[in-house]
């Protein structure tokens, strides 16, 4: 069946097994809950503009933090990290596809539809209220009685699936599909980024689930985990969540580092500095972040010791970061420095992740945390991290691979203008939250009064945040006119030291033509400069047959799977027949998996 | 809705008033103090730590920024190992300037100082709860009394969810936790503890005492933002008075608050006031303990001036100010509401 | 369940699938070890009984332990005859890793079943009883999905014949079932064994 699928239309996005329009497919669905999570946000500062705001109730604020974390870890940043991965890791180790390029499209249909089952809350107003690390008990019957709750669990128990699935996936695929010559060590450090955070995933996912399993079974089993009354303890659930949720933290960060690393590099015209201790610091927090969970529990009456070895555990984790930060100058520096939008948000993001990084300093002290806990110091602290650092990253990685997706550029003047806007509105919304902090407004309250202080700040942070949501539509024009209308892209309009910049814009669908080999690190550079910066003349094309070249075939088999692992979660959302429902998707599931299991791959 | 703060806007813009009610780095008790100390070197160092990474990034950018036509390259170099050390070694050093004094606070404060005023913090959504088991079965509600320059020795425990007790200028957050009760005692089975001592008053002959802000800071429902509270220091003397006279029943003296009391026989499911027949009815409460109402500065949580006005806004229908509130609407005529707001707020017998 | 971009090299010389598969089994650590360390810190914490003393039957339990030992070898010995070509052996073979499979989950409906019914443990009867059924309830799905793959390639060599030896799918369910069988004997070890020392 699977040969006579169409190669264009809806029907081949639906089946396609490439990981190019895989990784396409994971960019779109998360610029469109970026979206989503913006609206939440600017919902809520509109809210806090002024004291005794009466413009939603606080009921309706929970559920916008709540979903506006959600939506921005999970439905936005991962996924938008995972289109990069899809679409550039076979490109950058020269492999045709990854390992299994069905699971692939598997792991996208499952977070699509696992984030759409988190969404429908919205629509039959049983919003999740219970902030987006769900702490234990609010999150029992007796306190959230609708499927508020459920929807989340399930949502992120379903998301977690294709994450898990996803890095398995990748795993092998850098592992083991790397092209001729590219020992470890010659792997690009977006590579070495993505490999890393599919160790996070692969050891954190578990953990999660298992959690998420517990608060299943409390509120649907009438179980007692995380209910005090019946023997349980809720500070279990905050052990389980932060041991996946900080690791978590690394997997929203890596990618942009590793995005960042590759765009100073090609910006500055230079090999990235200190490559290996890149490489080494990148193992080093990732190995840490599993050490340091407890940071975030410094307020929850740890004792005195285990507060001590967590900080000091949590302070060593500065180390590498630090070091990073000044190889990432350090790459700059001797170079001849290309400002493009790219360039500017890789460089904001060295800039702005220092800004987070140095508060997470000061949070790494249980003395100044005990202060600073649950006030918007930290709010400021990890959207400098998260925001100024991941997002800023990513945007950066839109604007360099766009023209190597889609064959043109994004408009640079728009891009450039966003990028103030961003950089303008950040800053407001996000630097004041310090001060906020700094005079003890709590996180996550839906109205202050106005004699405390807040109201100046508070004030200034909304206007920041309109200034970046207009920045947003700004990005959204930009890419709807230059998908149309943009300068056409060159093969390598970037100068560019990978890999993926030696094929044509947009790669064919077989990648490449003869499998690449290398001999170093930015081998593709290399190619196209002497040692001394000398010109070399192009290679000549090598004949070629494109029919010689096996592609795995399309498959309705992933869709049809994805459907079914999300209906079984969502029979424990509705509050008649979830067995019928959850039974069904079970047998869609059982059957698809078998029809999988016996297709020519 | 009110108007944006522009006036505020010309005169505040670099400005951070220390002086904000819930500022935390102006701690006044013991902790709090130690608190400033090591938030002030830490900021220094990250500080200094901000300025080696901006200054060497902004150089770099002004520079090494292309020239146009120049299409060369620069020179391909990979990295210094000396410069990796240094960068390595440097921050660890920085570390433990901020580590040392770290631990110096946990430890100093892991225990409780003997003699200390043993209070009970009591979490409820979304009203705190004060008993002070050392003097008889004195329990105060959205108001925590204590007396000047006196080490204290706080246990937390939540009757529903998470919350988290915090009065910044005190400093010291700890969240407090729901936990199992023993089934003959109703003794908490865990709690969280918090040993700090009280900060001096600053004008020693105030009457009434000085008012400290606090507020439940973890996520713990609707009305999370409206769980605040006053922590009020007293001298010695005045808080050694507040305790023999909370206790007091009101005096009944008018025809209204006679009737208020009658009224107020509905509400004693829910409440009690020391010394009236409210205080038979068994079993934990769960709205919080009434006696001597008429004293205290705020109500429904911290978040109303205990005025007749806002008291009757609160009867007509709790919910109106605090959703979610478990206290429902008794449907009381204007009459009754007018009665239950004299006997609560002019019978209270006051101790300032 | 799996399949590879055809044409290319292995850069580590394993194969992708039985790579996933190892890479499978490291997430599979950190969910059982989740799992044991919540049973651990639970099973003294009941408010109520029965407590594991007064319900494990450790001679029934050690009988099911090694049946599912004994299937391991037999998912050994399939592998084996697979490699050789011995169609019916490995038939043979395959079909009693399956009767192993489903003779523990046999056991193990009889386990919670005299749990429920005689002893009066349900799933929310206390704490320990929520993090034991959790727990071996994990582990039994995950013998169920095993059972579930030996079966369908019991019935695909039935049906093939002598055309299929796909050792390399064997070697990756083989290494699964490995696993669940070792996961068991931890579990054994300290959820059972335990209670006795």
């Amino acid at each position: 069946m699977a040969k006579y699928l169409p190669k264009t239309g809806i029907i081949s996005w639906l089946t396609t097994v490439d990981h190019k329009r895989i990784g396409i497919l994971y960019a779109l669905a998360a610029l469109f809950f970026l979206v989503v999570g913006g609206v939440d946000a600017i919902l809520m500062r509109t809210q806090l503009i002024v004291p005794n705001n009466t413009f939603i109730t606080g009921e309706i604020f929970n559920g916008l933090v709540t979903m506006h974390g959600t939506t921005m870890i999970f439905l936005v940043v991962m996924p938008l990290s995972a289109a990069f991965f899809n679409f550039l890791v076979p490109l950058m180790i020269g492999a045709p596809d990854v390992a299994f390029p069905r699971l692939n499209a598997l792991s996208y249909w499952v977070f699509l539809f696992g984030a759409l089952l988190l969404n429908t809350s919205y629509l039959v107003q049983q919003i999740p209220a219970m902030g987006w690390f769900a702490y234990a008990n609010l999150t029992e019957k007796q306190f959230n009685p609708t499927h508020s709750v459920d929807f989340w669990v399930l949502g992120i128990q379903v998301v977690g699936l294709a994450s898990l699935i996803a890095a398995i996936n990748f795993f092998v695929t850098i592992l083991n599909m790397r092209c001729k010559g590219m020992t470890l060590l010659k792997m690009p450090l977006f590579i070495w980024a993505t490999l890393v955070t599919q160790v996070l995933l692969i050891l954190a996912l578990p953990v999660i689930t298992i959690a998420l399993v517990m608060i299943s079974f409390d509120r649907n089993y009438g179980t007692g985990f995380f209910n005090p009354g019946l023997g349980g303890q809720v500070i279990m659930w905050q052990h389980l969540f932060w041991i996946f949720g900080h690791p978590e933290v690394y997997i929203l960060i890596l990618p942009a580092m590793g995005i960042v690393s590759e765009i100073l590099a090609t910006s500055a015209r230079k090999p990235l500095f200190g490559y290996s201790v890149m490489v080494y610091s990148t193992c080093a927090i990732g190995f840490l972040g599993f050490a340091v969970w407890a940071h975030h529990m410094f307020t929850t009456g740890l004792g005195a010791w285990a507060q001590a070895l967590f900080s000091a555990a949590t302070m060593l984790i500065a180390v590498p970061t630090g070091v990073k930060i000044f190889n990432w100058i350090s790459t700059l520096w001797g170079g001849k420095i290309r400002f493009n939008t790219a360039s500017m948000f890789a460089i904001s993001f060295v800039a702005m992740f220092t800004l987070g990084g140095l508060s997470g300093i000061m949070h790494s002290s249980p003395v100044i945390d005990t202060q600073h806990q649950d006030t918007y110091f930290v709010v400021a602290h990890f959207h400098y991290v998260l925001y100024g650092g991941a997002v800023m990253g990513l945007f950066g990685g839109i604007f360099y691979w766009f023209p190597k997706v889609t064959g043109r550029m994004l408009n640079e003047m728009l891009g450039k203008t966003q990028f103030w806007l961003y950089m303008v509105g950040f800053n407001l919304t996000f630097f004041p939250m310090h001060f906020l902090g700094l005079e003890g407004m709590p996180r996550r309250i839906f109205t202050y009064a106005p004699d405390m202080n807040w109201n100046f700040w508070n004030f200034c942070a909304t206007i920041g945040a309109y200034i970046t949501a207009v920045g947003g539509l700004l990005f959204f024009f930009n890419f709807c006119i230059s998908l149309k209308w943009g300068k056409k892209a060159p093969a390598d309009p970037w100068d560019g030291r990978t890999l993926e910049w030696s094929i044509s814009s947009p790669p064919p669908e077989y990648n490449f033509a003869h499998p690449p080999e290398v001999t170093q690190l930015d081998d593709f550079w290399y190619q196209k400069y002497t040692h001394d910066g000398k010109r070399l003349p192009l290679a000549p094309e090598r004949p070629f047959d494109p029919k010689s070249i096996h592609l795995p075939d399309q498959s309705f088999w992933p869709i049809l799977l994805a459907a079914g692992i999300t209906t079984i979660a969502s029979g424990f959302v509705v509050s008649d027949h979830g067995v019928f429902i959850s039974l069904c998707g079970l047998a869609i599931t059982v059957g698809s998996a078998f029809g999988w299991a016996y297709e020519a791959p | 809705m009110q108007l944006p703060p522009f006036d505020e806007l010309k005169y505040k813009f670099f400005d951070v008033n220390w002086d904000a009610p819930m500022n935390t780095i102006s701690g006044l008790t013991n902790w709090g103090k130690d608190a400033n100390h090591v938030y002030w070197i830490t900021t220094v160092l990250c500080f200094l730590v901000f300025f080696a990474v901006a200054i060497p990034l902004i150089y770099t950018l002004i520079r090494f920024k292309d020239k146009p036509g120049d299409e060369s390259p620069p020179a391909q170099f990979h990295g210094s190992t000396t410069l990796e050390i240094m960068w390595t070694v440097i921050p660890v050093v920085l570390l433990i300037f901020i580590a040392v004094p770290t631990w110096r606070v946990l430890f100093k404060y892991a225990h409780a100082e003997p003699n200390a005023l043993e209070i009970e913090v009591i979490g409820h959504q979304w009203w705190w709860e004060f008993r002070y088991p050392q003097n008889g079965k004195v329990i105060s509600a959205g108001e925590l009394h204590v007396p000047e320059n006196t080490p204290l020795h706080f246990k937390l425990w939540s009757n529903d969810v998470i919350h988290s007790f915090w009065v910044p200028k005190f400093g010291g957050k700890v969240d407090v936790m729901p936990t199992s009760f023993h089934k003959e005692t109703g003794a908490p089975s865990a709690f969280n503890t918090l040993n700090i001592s009280s900060p001096a008053l600053v004008d020693p002959n105030k009457k009434g005492g000085e008012r400290y802000q606090g507020q439940c800071v973890e996520l713990c429902g609707a009305s999370h933002a409206l769980m605040r509270f006053n922590a009020v220091v007293h001298s010695k003397a005045e808080f050694e008075a507040w305790t023999q006279t909370v206790n007091t029943p009101p005096k009944v003296e008018t025809r209204l608050a006679a009737e208020g009391e009658e009224v107020f026989a509905r509400c004693q499911a829910c409440h009690t006031i020391a010394g009236t027949p409210s205080e038979q009815i068994p079993g934990d409460k769960i709205g919080p303990n009434l006696s001597n109402f008429g004293s205290r500065k705020y109500m429904a949580g911290g978040i109303r001036l205990n005025t007749p006005e806002n008291l009757a806004i609160w009867l007509r229908d709790p919910a109106s100010l605090k959703p979610g509130a478990l206290m429902p609407n008794l449907g009381l005529t204007e009459k009754e509401i007018a009665a239950v707001s004299s006997y609560l707020r002019l019978s209270t017998v006051k101790t300032y | 369940m799996s399949e590879q971009a055809h044409g290319h090299h292995q850069s580590t010389n394993i194969e992708n699938r039985k790579f996933a598969m190892w890479v499978l089994i490291g997430s599979e650590c950190f969910l059982f070890g989740t799992l044991i360390a919540n049973y651990l810190i639970n099973k003294g914490r009941s408010l109520s009984g029965p407590s594991p003393q007064e319900v494990y039957k450790i001679n029934v339990t050690t009988l099911s332990t090694f049946d599912l030992l004994m299937s391991s070898v037999a998912m050994v010995l399939a592998l084996h005859y697979c490699k050789e070509k011995s169609l019916r052996k490995f038939q043979f073979w395959t079909a009693m890793v399956v009767v192993g499979g489903l003779i523990f989950l046999g056991f193990q409906y009889h386990e919670f079943s005299t749990f429920v019914n005689v002893d009066g443990l349900g799933l929310s009867t206390n704490i320990f009883a929520s993090s034991f059924y959790l727990l071996t309830g994990c582990h039994g799905a995950h013998v169920t999905v095993g059972v579930l793959w030996m079966s369908s390639i019991l019935v695909t060599s039935l049906i093939k014949g002598e055309k299929w030896f796909n050792s390399e799918v064997i070697e990756v369910a083989g290494l699964y079932w490995h696993f669940v069988d070792v996961v068991w004997i931890i579990i054994f070890t300290f959820v059972y064994l335990f209670v006795y020392i």
